[in-house]
């Protein structure tokens, strides 16, 4: 289950973000983040697991994909902010 | 058809341009428009070939602009350099979608001419004309008329060096020249998808460098709740639906292209120009040829009208194009303003046999066996 989301301020840094991943075997999933994510409207999420979180911010950060928040999903729904 | 007016479109594309077009048009949605399969399918797509086309010219896929052809590339890079009263120096080989809109928007522009096809010397008049008050420099690759092709290198080095932007029209190059932003330092470069891309009509690329103002605004699938556009590339410059069909058609003919050897492809065109021209000449026709030149060729028949010519070959079933090419800037430069001139221009799929027909034509078209030509 993935519970750690990346939030993207475009689709296109979320389609090469999620290539970078894909690329280096990440497991995720590039998908509409949810509102509580996302406070100027719409915007993109690659969501993975915890424990790929560090591997995953340095390709992404190689790949000049840049990150607008990180976010831990709980069991129950609810985003916790984790970055900035 | 024998089809010799690929400056203006290709034609014909290869077939994996239609097939993908069409598997486009009916499995994508909307990008960045929903959640959904049909939608992620389409943000894929699109960022596939942004991806594909940053390889092809060595920039990085946010540098990638879809637009809808060349023409609204240069009004984007243009909009975004020039204020009303801005000098801005230009090739006297410039197309109306630079001249157009630079008037539109109240320059101050110089127009810089030299010898057609002697690089050295469009390279000594521009650094004459490139001033402290430059506010931008706008070069074509290679004219649209007569297949000049113009030292973009050299002149990006020179505009560096001074602080200038540089634009860079490479409408007739891409696909056939190497297009290379990053190294010349271009702010913008712009090209259609549908000439030396093999893409189809409705495409073009917008390379962008430097801070950019939107043509239009509107919708992008993000940051929905400012009113302001987003400042992320390409999203700020790509509002409204994207063309994916249009898109993926181009993806296609871009892998065609890389599948090519491009400088087999320009040095087949070149023997083809080359023995065009040399065949027209010996009909008595006035070349425009040189050194530099890629994949068009201008000329003149003698004592003919060029459209009522053009008209002629066309009824032989020769598609080429006469007048000015909507580039009259060309013509004072070279002289042929304002008859114009017949233009022949090539694509990966011209051959010999396209060159015979168009001479055996033109010596029946002199020879005066075609009806209704006005001599002039």
């Amino acid at each position: 289950m993935y519970d750690i989301y990346l939030t993207l301020r475009s689709v296109t840094r979320g389609q090469g973000g999620k290539r970078a991943l894909d690329r280096a075997g990440i497991p995720n999933a590039l998908l509409r983040a949810p509102r509580q994510i996302a406070p100027q409207g719409c915007a993109y999420a690659l969501s993975l697991r915890r424990r790929d979180l560090d591997r995953a911010r340095a390709l992404l950060d190689r790949a000049a994909v840049e990150v607008e928040g990180v976010y831990a999903r709980d069991p129950q729904g609810s985003f916790g902010r984790l970055w900035p | 058809m024998i089809y010799l007016d690929n400056a203006a479109t290709t034609l014909r594309k290869p077939p994996q341009v239609g097939r993908a077009m069409v598997r486009a048009l009916t499995s994508c949605a909307n990008p960045g428009r929903g959640g959904h399969a049909a939608a992620a399918r389409a943000e894929a797509l699109v960022y596939g070939v942004r991806a594909q086309a940053a390889a092809y010219f060595g920039c990085g896929p946010e540098e990638i602009v879809f637009t809808a052809n060349a023409t609204e590339g240069l009004n984007i890079a243009l909009g975004s350099l020039v204020q009303a009263g801005d000098r801005v120096v230009i090739s006297g080989l410039e197309h109306n979608a630079v001249t157009r809109p630079l008037a539109a928007l109240g320059a101050d522009v110089i127009r810089v001419r030299a010898p057609l096809f002697d690089q050295a010397a469009w390279l000594e008049a521009f650094d004459r004309a490139l001033g402290p008050e430059t506010a931008a420099c706008v070069c074509t690759q290679v004219s649209n008329v007569f297949g000049a092709i113009l030292p973009v290198e050299a002149l990006g080095a020179l505009c560096a060096q001074r602080g200038i932007p540089l634009v860079v029209d490479a409408s007739q190059a891409a696909g056939l020249l190497p297009v290379r932003p990053t190294r010349w330092g271009a702010a913008f470069t712009a090209m259609p998808g549908h000439k030396g891309l093999l893409g189809p009509q409705g495409t073009g690329i917008l390379i962008c460098r430097a801070p950019a103002k939107p043509l239009r605004y509107g919708g992008t699938g993000t940051q929905s709740a400012l009113a302001a556009m987003p400042q992320e590339l390409p999203e700020r410059l790509e509002a409204g639906t994207l063309n994916v069909p249009g898109i993926a058609g181009l993806g296609a003919g871009l892998a065609y292209l890389q599948g090519l050897d491009q400088a087999q492809v320009l040095a087949g065109e070149r023997a083809l120009l080359r023995h065009g021209a040399q065949g027209l000449q010996a009909l008595g026709a006035r070349c425009f040829t040189g050194p530099n030149q890629a994949g068009v060729l201008s000329f003149l028949l003698p004592g003919l009208d060029c459209e009522e010519a053009a008209g002629a070959y066309s009824r032989g079933g020769i598609a080429l194009r006469a007048g000015l090419h909507c580039a009259p800037e060309a013509h004072r430069s070279a002289g042929t303003f304002p008859e114009g001139t017949l233009r022949l221009s090539l694509s990966p799929f011209s051959t010999r046999r396209d060159i015979e027909a168009l001479l055996q034509a033109t010596r029946g078209m002199l020879g005066g066996k075609s009806q209704g030509i006005t001599r002039r």
